[in-house]
């Protein structure tokens, strides 16, 4: 066991160095068995990561050229908006995450994949449901609840392929070997169960027994707040936690602080969520306690921030290697921002001026692309060579997809967070007519398109470069394909 | 950590802390809100909504309208909503117990539309369809003896002849010296005050806004030319849905054609066919008549009205209609609470 001082075993159970080979051949195994299951759901999650990049192209130059293409009447913006957000936030996110999800818990249970019906049976239905809803969304049907837009038609498909896959996963953890929990599987286990209790609620308080007024808009943030955070967030920095250590070939750096990291981090996330409805008509204490809890979300971001961060020490220069490693690293400190950003903007006396601007659309996108999706990449650069038997075939497209997607949503954050100020401080100046508070932040939305063409070239390449991967077109070699030559001997992974 | 009891208990328990504290808590405390009434049980707000109301929410969710549009009022520390003239006090969790769906939005691309409905012109409103703009139950409105100038009032010069009424004293009007180059001039709660006069049988919310084709120096509609429908009266909204930028150009809203049908005109324009103007014009022989999604829409808007006194809420600058009651020699029970 590779034990740290405290005796707990924090890098992934039972790396034995006697039995180096068997570990290999154990692990092979393993990510074998995961193959069809875990390519399924990457192949749709980019699929629908190029199509929302493009809804996503669409809704941003509409937003500053309202004439275009407005005639017709399933391209009007205010369907385009909605179907963009769902196919990133169920099509690319959550198939993608579930994808990474799938396979750490089988590399994690010490298990070979059981059950992989199970799972191909949950990718399909769940692709049917994105497409349901997404058509329904388009035509019209759209529930009008953010992040909950899916008729519920569509909702009741996704529920069920959800089901499957939430199934699944708590049959993996009944065959696993070794009594340690990782770290990694806490996360795991939590965003597996918290979703389907989430999307419940949600549901049920929606739309089979609506609750009254305005408390529809408190449980539809309470959903979209939490599925970012106990979702998204969870899988996240799961996956953060299994991928640092696991390039750079050291533990974890405290134990004591996972912890305290992962239930601060449970307790006080999902109470946010209420400040998104600041000086709304609801009870003041809704609202400030969610102020509070965003407050207190500081310590898990602390606590998690400085246990990577001590983790990495000494290893930052692999990043000039590695590409999960630049794309986890960069993840996870746009976890600090997204959290300081967020408290930020829900200060009261901030929010009087970001409320109900564009800074809410850098915010999501802050939490979903620059942490969330960012970290995803990295995992998926590392597992997809180890599920074809292929290694990347081009360094120069795995830099080029990082510095667009880099430079892509820093550009957007930044426009849409400075033009929401603006929009902001002319919207709360009477003497202003209303219409300059729009005119203020045009400039800004036209900077937000060119990110995202940034972002669209980004996304382009590396479905490209995934696709060669599926084709079986990597590079044979046993070694795996780094950012930079590298001349030293290679450090542990890549 | 051993074992998976105590993680799944802790997962568990944290998400139902949460569940419990942030929805089931407040449900209990302001999810089974009733309307208020005044002490002989009459005047009650609000009203359940029409069918046409219902029917034009629907097309406001598919269309994404709330993705632009807010429908809440923040109070007057947080921000200019009510100096904007968006309403007169703020919007409170007892406004919306009528709504199927609460579309509270969360972005201002566009104006807030939670009392669009108000600002409409007094003639425009009596004859909505929503349940609330015919109150019969407030006997004592049509008595009011400011009912007859109230309205001429508003559309010409709203504020000076509605200093004038008795029944105007609020002072969102006083506070604003020059009304006229302030935004919210032609939208002031100011008009909203002399409403209990302007329209017989009815509480405030039929608000005598800027009728007629005023050009309000700072109005939110700079170019409004005359010749146009009145502001925000049923036909200005079906203009403003098919043609934004024909009444506004800096307006970044997408048209909303589909909404429309364009047809040919059998004998003579129908009543409630679009006068457009300039390159929107339909072809001679054609006319742009509204689909029953359209009216239905607009039916909508014309109802979100929240100008109504509420118990529980201040309304802003001494409340336009308890010191109106308090100060009218009217014998006016409506918007005494």
């Amino acid at each position: 066991m590779n034990a740290t001082a405290t005796g707990i075993p924090l890098k992934e159970p039972a790396v034995s160095a006697v039995a180096g080979d068997t570990e290999q051949l154990e692990r092979a195994y393993i990510d074998a068995s995961t193959r069809v299951p875990v390519l399924m759901f990457y192949a749709s999650a980019m699929a629908w990561l190029i199509l929302g990049t493009l809804l996503a192209g669409f809704v941003s130059f509409k937003l500053h050229e309202p004439d275009l293409l407005s005639n017709i009447s399933f391209l009007t913006w205010g369907r385009v908006r909605p179907a963009h957000m769902n196919v990133m936030v169920y099509g690319w996110a959550s198939m993608a995450g579930i994808g990474t999800a799938i396979w750490l818990m089988a590399r994690l249970c010490r298990t070979v994949l059981r059950y992989p019906l199970l799972l191909v049976a949950g990718a399909c239905l769940w692709n049917l449901g994105v497409f349901l809803g997404i058509g329904g969304i388009l035509l019209g049907d759209s529930t009008g609840y953010q992040w909950l837009e899916f008729p519920r038609y569509a909702a009741i498909i996704l529920f069920v392929a959800y089901t499957l896959v939430a199934s699944w996963a708590v049959l993996m953890f009944r065959y696993r070997r070794g009594e340690q929990i990782y770290i990694t599987q806490w996360y795991l286990l939590g965003a597996f169960l918290w979703f389907p209790w989430l999307y419940t609620a949600g549901q049920l308080m929606l739309f089979a027994v609506p609750v009254q007024g305005v408390l529809q808009t408190a449980v539809g943030w309470w959903y979209a707040n939490n599925l970012l955070f106990l979702w998204f967030g969870a899988i996240a920095l799961g996956t953060a936690y299994y991928m640092i250590p696991k390039v750079i070939g050291r533990p974890v750096y405290s134990y004591h602080l996972a912890t305290i990291g992962f239930w601060t981090y449970a307790l006080f996330s999902s109470w946010t969520g209420m400040q998104r409805l600041i000086d709304g008509p609801f009870p003041a204490w809704m609202i400030t306690a969610s102020i509070a809890a965003t407050i207190l979300t500081m310590i898990p971001v602390a606590t998690v921030g400085l246990n990577h961060h001590m983790t990495m020490q000494g290893y930052f220069p692999l990043m000039r290697y590695s590409p999960t490693l630049r794309f986890t690293v960069f993840g996870a400190m746009s976890y600090t921002v997204f959290s300081v950003v967020g408290l930020l903007i829900s200060l009261r006396s901030v929010a009087s001026y970001v409320n109900f601007t564009q800074a809410s659309v850098a915010y999501s996108h802050l939490g979903l692309y620059a942490f969330f999706t960012m970290v995803i990449f990295g995992s998926m650069y590392y597992i997809v060579p180890r599920l074809v038997g292929r290694e990347w075939r081009y360094a120069s497209l795995i830099k080029l997809h990082f510095w667009a997607s880099a430079y892509g949503i820093g550009l957007m954050t930044l426009m849409l967070l400075v033009g929401g100020f603006s929009q902001g401080s002319s919207m709360e100046n009477p003497t202003l007519a209303f219409s300059e508070s729009v005119e203020t932040v045009l400039p800004y939305l036209r900077g937000r398109s060119l990110a995202g063409i940034l972002l669209t070239a980004s996304h382009f390449i590396f479905a490209y470069h995934f696709g060669l991967m599926l084709l079986g077109l990597g590079r044979t070699s046993t070694v795996p394909t780094f950012l930079n030559p590298v001349e030293a001997e290679t450090s542990g992974g890549h | 950590m051993k074992g998976l009891a105590p993680l799944f208990l802790g997962i568990f328990g944290t998400f139902a802390f949460s569940w419990v504290g942030l929805t089931v808590i407040p449900n209990w405390q302001i999810g089974h809100l009733n309307p208020q009434s005044d002490e002989e049980g009459t005047d009650i707000y609000p009203q359940p909504q029409s069918g046409m109301f219902e029917r034009g929410g629907r097309v406001y969710v598919a269309n994404g309208c709330v993705y632009c549009h807010s429908e809440q009022v923040r109070p007057e520390y947080a921000g200019a909503d009510i100096d904007r003239g968006w309403g007169n006090r703020r919007s409170a969790p007892r406004d919306y117990i009528f709504e199927r769906q609460v579309l509270l939005g969360k972005m201002r691309m566009g104006q807030d539309l939670a009392n669009i409905g108000a600002r409409a012109p007094a003639e425009q409103a009596s004859p909505s369809p929503t349940g609330a703009a015919a109150p019969a139950g407030s006997p004592a409105g049509g008595t009011s003896p400011a009912a007859s100038p109230a309205p001429q009032g508003a559309a010409s010069a709203a504020s000076p002849v509605a200093k004038q009424s008795p029944s105007s004293s609020p002072a969102p009007q006083a506070t604003s010296p020059a009304p006229a180059g302030s935004p919210s001039g032609a939208t002031s709660p100011g008009a909203v005050a002399a409403s209990p006069a302007a329209s017989p049988g009815s509480s405030p919310p039929t608000a005598a806004a800027p009728a007629g084709p005023q050009t309000g120096v700072g109005a939110p509609w700079p170019i409004q030319t005359v010749g146009e429908p009145a502001m925000y009266s049923a036909a200005w909204h079906h203009v403003h849905l098919y043609s934004p930028r024909s009444i506004n150009v800096d307006s970044n809203m997408p048209s909303y054609r589909f909404l429309y049908e364009k047809r040919r005109v059998h004998e003579q324009r129908s009543a409630d066919a679009l006068k457009l103007t300039g390159a929107d014009a339909p072809p001679e022989g054609w006319e742009i008549v509204p689909t029953y999604d359209a009216k239905c829409l607009v039916a909508y808007m014309m109802a979100l009205n929240q100008s109504h006194p509420l118990k529980d809420v201040r309304s802003v600058s001494g409340a336009p209609a308890a010191p109106a009651s308090a100060a009218s020699p009217a014998p006016s029970p409506a918007p005494a609470k």
